[in-house]
């Protein structure tokens, strides 16, 4: 299907503190979408510690329409081909995870590959002889995607030979997966124990915006903060206070102020965090047996700044949200105009102690779970606003939040933590990226 | 194990099965000892609920903050209300856990009513349970779903 919608329609439908329902709604918007937005950006596909051993492969979508694996080879090197059999077209591993021992084999006819996608082996290819069918050309290869980037371990691809290199559009976002990985004492993190994979029943942008909307925890998570907190004091004296479900909750919990104080930095392509010199996971124990680990890698100054940068989410638009400062990361993966995968993947600090990691897992069990008690009730009222933008007693939905009070540095747009800031970024992104010029 | 009357076992999880049914969570978290815990790991044959993920791990500081949650009214995700149908069978005693706790395992089969649309979960239970002057407590509830795996949709009560 291919849909039309003019440039200027499109452009319409973004104004400076308004966007309209379609966005959300319109399947043909949704199918531009994973076309101009999905299909250009660096799409994160997964972490080089997924893939340890040669052969290794991770499978994924960068978009509904674009299965993709990321392998590693003989050489050590990772590869991001598209799942696909150059031959008929089927796709080569059905498994999330695995080994490919020597190939790739198609499980149709028997085509096999290497695991840079390079085509070996035919059966009976005697029948191809004098057909003009040349087995040495490279389409006759799993194809690879059109580039592909690894920054510390972060693997990231592009369906767009025109996109500039990752770290370029990563620009000063990447401050945070620098600040992930310096978190560790070596300087290196691996994905450990597990993901979650949680099922949304509406628009992938969403979550984007949830992200850091800095407006919504006091409200939406109220019930579990208090809950929480009315169990802790109704505690005898004697009893123990101190468990880290409560340091994990209660901040969602925190004041307007404290939130408008953290602040939000938006970047170019879409990018933002919020939080910096503070968020609500600054005020995370820190582990006696961590820090000496840290105070011995960095030094204690350098260890006291590795600190201090404490984010709350940090989004690469459109498919990676990180938390730095609890060491796991969401990966949003569109499906239809109203459904989208979540993933929670966790991290080990290499070099660090495993209390480090279980607080890891313990956070993205409490918070990104499913079963939780905190997302749960975001993706209510994201289902919600899906179900109520049908509606037809508006078009429009409004972020006018701080509009016009936003301060343009060199490389960044910095503003209040409260403020619409990260939606103003968002969606300039999206109109550069629908507008198909977005790297002209 | 000769001398444990498996007919009381069953009644016991049967029981059990009832107050999540409802569901009432005040009463089902009284099934517990005051150690207890409930585990729904995320992964086939999950050996660790602190180094791997899981759905939920609750002991019953978190049973309590869930049951207050539950019933808040400003939980949006608990507007709906949710009923569920346990069915269990295949009922075995399976020997003793390390700290002498019986362990009992079943297959479950649960049709949740949620939002206007009923939902199905299987899988097996493993029950650790401790004798008690009247009866049984539950030390340990483990829940495996048939698919740990897959992408989960929202689940707002004890399975």
């Amino acid at each position: 299907m291919r849909t039309t919608i003019s440039h200027e329609e499109l452009d319409s439908l973004v104004e400076p503190t308004r966007l309209h329902k379609r966005l959300y709604t319109d399947p043909d918007i949704f199918e531009l979408e994973m076309e101009r937005i999905w299909g250009q950006a660096w799409i994160f596909i997964g972490h080089e510690s997924q893939v340890p051993k040669v052969g290794d492969y991770f499978a994924t979508n960068i978009t509904h329409k674009a299965p993709v694996i990321m392998v590693r080879d003989k050489e050590g090197k990772v590869h991001v081909l598209h799942n696909r059999c150059a031959h008929k077209g089927a796709k080569l591993v059905e498994n999330r995870q695995g080994n490919v021992r020597g190939a790739f084999r198609c499980p149709y006819h028997g085509w096999s590959y290497k695991h840079d996608g390079t085509l070996i082996k035919i059966p009976n290819e005697a029948g191809y002889e004098g057909t003009g069918f040349d087995i040495n050309d490279t389409c006759n290869n799993m194809q690879p995607v059109a580039q592909m980037g690894s920054y510390r371990g972060f693997v990231f691809a592009t369906l767009s030979a025109d996109a500039p290199d990752l770290k370029t559009w990563l620009g000063g976002a990447i401050d945070c997966l620098d600040n992930l990985c310096d978190r560790s004492p070596e300087g290196e993190v691996e994905v450990a124990g597990g993901v979650l994979r949680y099922e949304h029943e509406c628009n992938w942008k969403f979550i984007l915006e949830n992200l850091n909307d800095t407006m919504h925890p006091m409200v939406v998570h109220q019930s579990v903060v208090q809950a929480a907190k009315d169990y802790i004091d109704s505690l005898p004296a004697s009893a123990t206070r101190e468990r880290s479900e409560a340091e994990i909750i209660l901040p969602f919990g925190s004041s307007y102020e404290n939130f408008e104080e953290s602040g939000i930095t938006g970047f170019p392509y879409g990018h933002h965090y919020d939080g910096g010199k503070t968020s609500i996971h600054a005020k995370y124990t820190v582990m006696p047996a961590y820090h000496e680990a840290m105070v011995k890698a960095y030094g204690e100054e350098r260890t006291r700044d590795i600190y201090s940068f404490n984010t709350h989410n940090t989004l690469y638009y459109p498919s990676l949200t990180i938390k730095t400062a609890v060491q796991n990361i969401r990966v949003v993966r569109p499906i239809a105009v109203d459904r989208f995968v979540v993933e929670t993947w966790s991290f080990r600090l290499k070099g660090a102690p495993e209390e480090m990691l279980q607080r890891t897992l313990l956070y993205s069990r409490l918070i990104n779970s499913s079963a939780g008690m905190v997302g749960p009730d975001d993706l209510e009222v994201y289902r919600r606003t899906q179900e109520g933008l049908e509606s037809t007693a508006s078009d429009w939905v409004e972020f006018h939040r701080q509009y016009g009070k936003d301060e343009q540095q060199a490389d960044r747009v910095v503003g209040g933590g409260t403020g619409d800031l990260d939606m103003r970024t968002q969606y300039k992104a999206w109109k550069a990226y629908m507008s198909g010029e977005v790297f002209a | 194990m000769s001398d444990i009357d498996i007919r009381a076992i069953e009644d016991f999880l049967y029981r059990e099965a009832a107050l999540l049914d409802r569901p009432d969570l005040d009463s089902w978290m009284q099934l517990f000892t005051e150690d207890g815990t409930y585990w729904m790991p995320a992964a086939e044959d999950q050996t660790d609920p602190l180094n791997h993920i899981s759905h939920m791990y609750d002991d019953r500081v978190m049973m309590e903050i869930r049951r207050r949650n539950f019933v808040h009214p400003r939980a949006s995700s608990k507007d709906s209300g949710v009923r569920a149908s346990h069915l269990i069978g295949n009922i075995r005693l399976a020997g003793k856990t390390d700290r002498g706790d019986l362990k009992v395992t079943s297959n479950f089969h649960v049709v949740l009513w949620y939002r206007d649309e009923q939902r199905v979960y299987a899988g097996t239970y493993e029950h650790h349970l401790v004798a008690t002057g009247d009866g049984w407590a539950i030390r340990h509830k483990r829940v495996n779903l048939i698919n740990p795996e897959a992408p989960q949709r929202t689940l707002i009560i004890y399975l």
